[in-house]
């Protein structure tokens, strides 16, 4: 959890900073053109960690799609339990048959942190969506209007920033019960307030630009010159954060489950099946390294990822 | 500065109002009746469960309790523990200070290694050790933190367990009992590593790119143009300037620390306030979460007031009561 | 630990020392010269809410308070029987309303007081009285059934009219209604006496420090998450200690404890789960599964509480007695034992547990495994195959390895053709559905409070009783029950009992599961150390090898 909140009070205090690092280069820069994405993209391909997490992520996304294909033939179903067989088969060490070896109620680990993928991805991704398109709108409306929108978004913003955020999170999900759909909505609730100040700052930066103020000129609509002309320019932090937020949405969610608030069984999820495997740790540690990992490569995967779009996307940095 | 500070109290008012309203909202809206948690999975007896909602005001409209509530906050009392019969500021009492020393000894380490290895791989940049400290940092911030404790406990506590002697799986609070065999400070290492994990590469990460950012400045090439040594500009001139940001997220990390604490002192057991609130909200015993979020909120605030003021030591250029950021 | 929250949530009571035989001869095991007296024993217990007779419901608390205090009678789970404590005799009356007990001559509370029957009306009162401190006590339904006690609970009374005491060391207590096995809970530790000279006078400093009448006294006070001393107390009426102090050692879990305890620093702990089988391997099993001896120190008897299925019998489906019938043959106990917990529980064949009066075994005959059985209930109901029966949810509150059961009854029901979703709450929002009836079916661990028949056929299946969360509603039953608290002879009532229990096996309203049994170990220098069913270890006894 301190990850996410780490991430946060980074993104924080870049935000904060106007003239910062960050906010100050898609400011500097004009207009983008289709050559600034190129370039982005150039950039980033010559990034090799950034290019093995990309892979690593297409890879653990496609296992996680196909599952239902293959995964149940050759490993066995990650929920269903035969108990006349369970006490047999618990907690079997890694073999040919299991890789992973299996849980204390005879299931297939392997089979459970592939299913355990569908889980965090959803999360990871579902989350944040909510949690941008929340930022973006209050974040726009911030920064645009001003005034009295931009006092109380952004009180509201402090308010929410200074409530611990995973008892936040937990408080959350006392409201909205354990479960799948309310693990998002926790998280993706709660998320926005980074992105909102990364937008408003940025925001902020593109406003006072001549093509704004042409653009206001010529009489063009507030929303179409949001929608056109800022966002477009804010749009390089937003898929900087938006990936990054992926990798600690995730944690979040592995947190919340270890914690028993989260995804409920017999849904496999990482968090979970690491807080049942702590019982175990000496017996079958296993049980608790395989989605351990699980969660570590697929959180470092959006870490370097995000690492390199910063990268590829900051002019300044690579200047 | 008086007048700075005193602007940034006023401006705590409304943020801390909202917080207490948030509170209220929260616990108007979260199902399960905290009385009767009181008796667990036995009943209570009617006569009883009416008698303590009514002395707790349970049975008033929720703006009523947010006036009591209020009212007694005020004065100075946070109210009394359903679960317990204690007093919340009795119980923050005992807590706080578990949780104080678990976040300073984190702290000193996240300041020493992380600021460490992120001046050492600014420097050397390109180098294998620069390489090695990107991705490491970056595994950190990656690995949950619930996870990395169990797997120091499953070595230290476990497997080298015959070489440790049994030190780093014993609990903080058989300690202080009458027989221990350990020093106290022991029981601090492992709970300290992995609450200060992810901190020190989020250190380390952003004083390399600070370090690098301030480097790559006019100031810094003219100086060594002048013929300065790498070391004397790197100390005297590029540090100072880079320090700040690492020592805003320092300040902002210390305060996370007194609520991001909950999975580290779970799997420790360490009795911080952390755990305390997070078992107070599945129990429904707001009392103890309300005080304790009370009690989180003024210490970030107190800590972040206290980072602002440390600004004026490293960068002279920020002045208080003027607009800042002003050059 | 969230298995303790839910276990412990509701707290096994029982009496102080398993074993204590009333009065006998004080043994020379306090003075010198016995080899085997003195030492201070290290106790593992996690932090109590209350060792406050005031308040007493939890296990650790209990552990504490039981041997700072003793109840007027106290229950050998050897025998069986009932024994003197506080009490010498006592007689009731033959319409099992009016209790008299004799008190014990010459007992002193720690600080020197006299202990009489006052002080036993104190204690109680206090228990009752709305303002002793800041909020009622949740424990005082134990003396619901006392004269006078509404009266004083609502605040309107300034005392319990039905307890008198008719002279210093005669107590007198009349009930509103008949109920022979009041006996039983007058062996309640929280029912105890708390001095009238004004050391309780403060509730904040008594609760922290009480002063009893036990054969342990405190020593100093409670150091929250840190430790309890109790020394011996050397005017104790009865048999004194043999060890000079105990040190109840706080942990924040019972891994830490058990670690601590391999470094040997602990005298008894918790084995926590998924250690069980190299903790016997290393450290011996006992003899009878309570009492700790050097080399045989594993301690895994079985304790008066049993997990169940609590069924709700208004539920349209489920109020099908056929379909229950399924249910129950269809779990596979045994598996549950064995995966989930290491063995650490036995599959429950009936609702009333090992150490109970009226406990025997085969009690429930729906409660076995066997699938043949559970198709056929099926089939008879009219749901061949599960056919026809919607989705049933399995509701439970989240943490304490109640995940892993339900998924594998989850597999069961789908092996029977009945399928089942996981329904999983928290702790709070579970109880909450529980009480209100919202749940299909879902789990409780029911800990009795006094070893006695009645407390599962009354509390669990008395169409009126507040934990009768399955709403079971039998009125032969319910009329048999009341039949039964009148008997005053102990045999006549307890085979009362265990025809009542037959009447309610036979409707299946709840689903027996398991009973709970001990995983706890001892240091090797421990001798005579008794834990009982009831979670209470009889410390007098106990003795260290030097």
């Amino acid at each position: 959890m301190l990850a996410v909140k780490a991430l946060d009070t980074i993104k924080q205090h870049k935000a904060d900073q106007p003239n910062g690092q960050s906010g100050n280069n898609q400011g500097n820069d004009a207009a983008p053109t289709r050559t600034l994405w190129a370039d982005a993209l150039r950039r980033l391909l010559k990034n090799k960690m950034a290019v093995v997490a990309f892979f690593w992520i297409v890879f653990i996304v496609l296992v996680a799609l196909s599952a239902d294909l293959w995964v149940p033939y050759l490993l066995g179903s990650p929920t269903d339990i035969d108990t006349t067989l369970a006490a047999q088969n618990s907690k079997l060490p890694p073999s040919a048959l299991h890789p992973f070896g299996t849980d204390n109620l005879g299931r297939d680990v392997m089979a459970r942190v592939i299913y355990g993928a569908r889980v965090s991805l959803s999360v990871g991704v579902i989350a944040v969506a909510i949690s941008t398109t929340i930022g973006i709108v209050l974040g726009s409306l911030a920064a645009y209007f001003g005034g009295i929108w931009d006092t109380l978004i952004m009180r509201l913003t402090d308010v929410f920033m200074a409530f611990p955020y995973i008892l936040f999170v937990i408080a959350m999900l006392a409201v909205l019960g354990p479960g799948f759909i309310n693990v998002f909505i926790a998280i993706g609730l709660l998320g926005w307030t980074s992105i909102a100040r990364v937008i408003r700052s940025a925001i902020l930066q593109v406003k006072e630009n001549d093509y704004i103020s042409a653009a206001k000129a010529l009489g063009a609509s507030h929303l179409r010159i949001v929608v056109r002309h800022i966002l477009p320019n804010s749009i390089a932090s937003v898929v900087v954060y938006a990936t990054m937020s992926i990798g600690s949405a995730i944690l979040t969610e592995s947190a919340l489950s270890f914690l028993g608030l989260g995804i409920q069984p017999p849904t496999p999820s990482w968090g979970l099946m690491i807080s049942e495997g702590q019982n175990f740790m000496v017996a079958a540690p296993w049980l608790m390294l395989c989605p351990g990992i699980a969660i570590l490569t697929t959180v470092l995967a959006f870490t370097l990822l995000g690492d390199g779009l910063r990268d590829a996307l900051d002019v300044k940095v690579t200047d | 500065m008086v007048r700075y500070i005193l602007r940034r109290v006023l401006q705590f008012i409304p943020v801390f109002i909202g917080v207490t309203i948030l509170l209220f909202t929260l616990r108007s809206i979260v199902p399960g009746d905290p009385i009767r948690m009181i008796a667990g999975e036995k009943s209570l007896a009617p006569e009883v469960y009416e008698q303590i909602v009514e002395r707790n005001h349970l049975n008033e409209p929720i703006y009523i309790q947010y006036g009591y509530y209020m009212n007694d906050l005020l004065h100075g009392d946070l109210g009394t523990s359903y679960q317990r019969h204690t007093e919340v500021s009795k119980i923050f009492a005992d807590r706080f200070p578990y949780t104080l020393q678990l976040a300073l000894c984190a702290i000193a380490i996240e300041i020493i290694i992380g600021i460490a290895t992120g001046i050492i791989s600014a420097i050397k940049r390109y180098s294998f050790i620069d390489v090695l400290v990107t991705l490491s940092t970056s595994i950190l911030v990656s690995v949950p933190v619930f996870w990395l404790g169990m797997l120091l406990q499953m070595f230290f506590g476990i497997y080298l367990k015959d070489l440790t002697g049994g030190t780093f799986s014993l609990p903080l609070s058989g300690a202080g009992g009458p027989i221990s065999q350990f020093p106290n400070w022991m029981h601090y290492i492992l709970p300290a590593i992995t609450l200060a994990s992810v901190s020190l590469a989020f250190t380390a990460r952003i004083m390399r790119s600070q370090l690098l950012e301030v480097l790559n400045q006019d100031y810094i090439r003219t100086a060594f143009a002048k013929g300065l040594s790498k070391r004397a500009v790197i100390i005297k001139h590029a540090l100072k300037n880079a320090m700040i940001p690492v020592i805003t997220f320092i300040g902002i990390d210390f305060g996370a620390m007194m609520s991001g604490a909950i999975l580290t002192e779970t799997i420790f057991n360490w009795p911080g306030i952390g755990h305390e609130i997070y078992l107070a909200i599945t129990q429904r015993d707001w009392p103890i979460v309300m005080g304790g979020v009370i009690l989180i909120v003024v210490v970030v605030m107190i800590v972040n007031l206290i980072t602002d003021i440390s600004y004026a030591l490293f960068d002279p250029r920020i002045r208080y009561g003027k607009k800042k950021g002003s050059e | 630990m969230a298995g303790a929250a839910a276990i412990g949530a509701s707290a096994l009571q029982g009496c102080g020392g398993g074993s204590s035989s009333g009065g006998g001869t004080p043994s020379g095991g306090a003075g010198g010269g016995d080899s085997k007296a003195g030492g201070t024993l290290a106790y593992y217990i996690s932090q109590p809410a209350f060792i406050d007779p005031f308040d007493l419901q939890e296990s650790e608390g209990t552990q504490v308070s039981s041997n700072l205090f003793d109840s007027l009678v106290d229950y050998d789970f050897v025998t069986g029987e009932l024994v003197p404590a506080a009490a010498e005799s006592w007689e009731i009356s033959e319409d099992a309303t009016v209790f008299t007990f004799k008190l014990r001559e010459g007992a002193k509370f720690h600080n020197g007081d006299p202990v009489t029957a006052k002080d036993f009306k104190f204690g109680w009162e206090r228990i009752v009285n709305p303002n002793t401190a800041p909020d009622p006590s949740a424990i005082s339904y134990h003396l619901g059934m006392v004269k006078g006690f509404d009266e004083l609970l609502s605040g309107g009374a300034k005392e319990l009219s039905g307890v008198v005491a008719l002279d210093d060391l005669t107590l007198e207590v009349t009930l509103t209604q008949a109920y022979a096995d009041f006996i039983f809970v007058c062996m309640h530790p929280a029912l105890c006496p708390v001095p009238t000279g004004g050391a309780a006078a403060d509730y904040k400093t008594y609760s922290r420090a009480p002063i009893g009448n036990g054969p342990f006294k405190i020593k100093g006070e409670w150091v929250d998450d840190q430790y309890i001393q109790v020394e011996r107390f050397d005017d104790y009426y009865g048999e004194k200690p043999l060890l000079d102090a105990v040190d109840f050692k706080i942990y924040q879990s019972p891994e830490n404890a058990f670690n601590d305890f391999q470094a040997g620093n602990l005298d008894f702990t918790q084995i926590p789960p998924g250690q069980i089988s190299a903790a016997v391997a290393e450290y011996g099993e006992s003899a009878d599964g309570w009492t700790v001896q050097p080399g045989k120190q594993c301690l895994l008897g079985e304790e008066s509480s049993t997990y169940y299925l609590v069924i709700n019998n208004n539920d349209p489906v489920l109020k099908d007695k056929g379909i229950r019938t399924a249910i129950s043959y269809a779990i596979n106990r045994q598996a549950i034992c064995d995966t989930v917990f290491d063995g650490t529980r036995a599959p429950a064949d009936g609702i009333i547990p090992p150490g109970i009066a009226g406990f025997h075994e085969g009690a429930w005959d729906t409660a076995v495994y066997d699938v043949e059985k559970a198709k056929a209930a099926l089939s008879a109901a009219g749901f061949e195959g599960g056919e026809g029966i919607p989705t049933i949810k399995l509701s439970f509150n989240t943490g304490g390895g109640h995940e892993d059961i339900m998924q594998l009854i989850q597999a069961d029901l789908a092996a029977i053709g009945i399928k089942a979703e996981l329904n999983a709450l928290e702790w709070a929002a579970y109880l909450d559905a529980l009480q209100a009836g919202q749940i299909q079916i879902g789990r409780l661990g029911w800990i009795a409070d006094y070893p006695i028949a009645d407390n599962f056929a009354y509390a669990l299946f008395y169409s009126e009783s507040g934990d009768n969360n399955s709403k079971y509603n039998n009125p032969a039953v319910d009329a048999k029950i009341l039949e039964a608290r009148q008997i005053t002879d102990t045999d006549a009532r307890v085979k009362a009992y265990q025809d009542i229990d037959k009447l309610i096996a036979a409707d299946v309203p709840v689903v027996p599961v398991m009973f709970y049994k001990h995983s706890r170990v001892g240091s090797q220098r421990l001798n005579d150390f008794f834990f009982g069913p009831n979670m209470i270890a009889d410390l007098p006894k106990a003795w260290l090898t030097k």
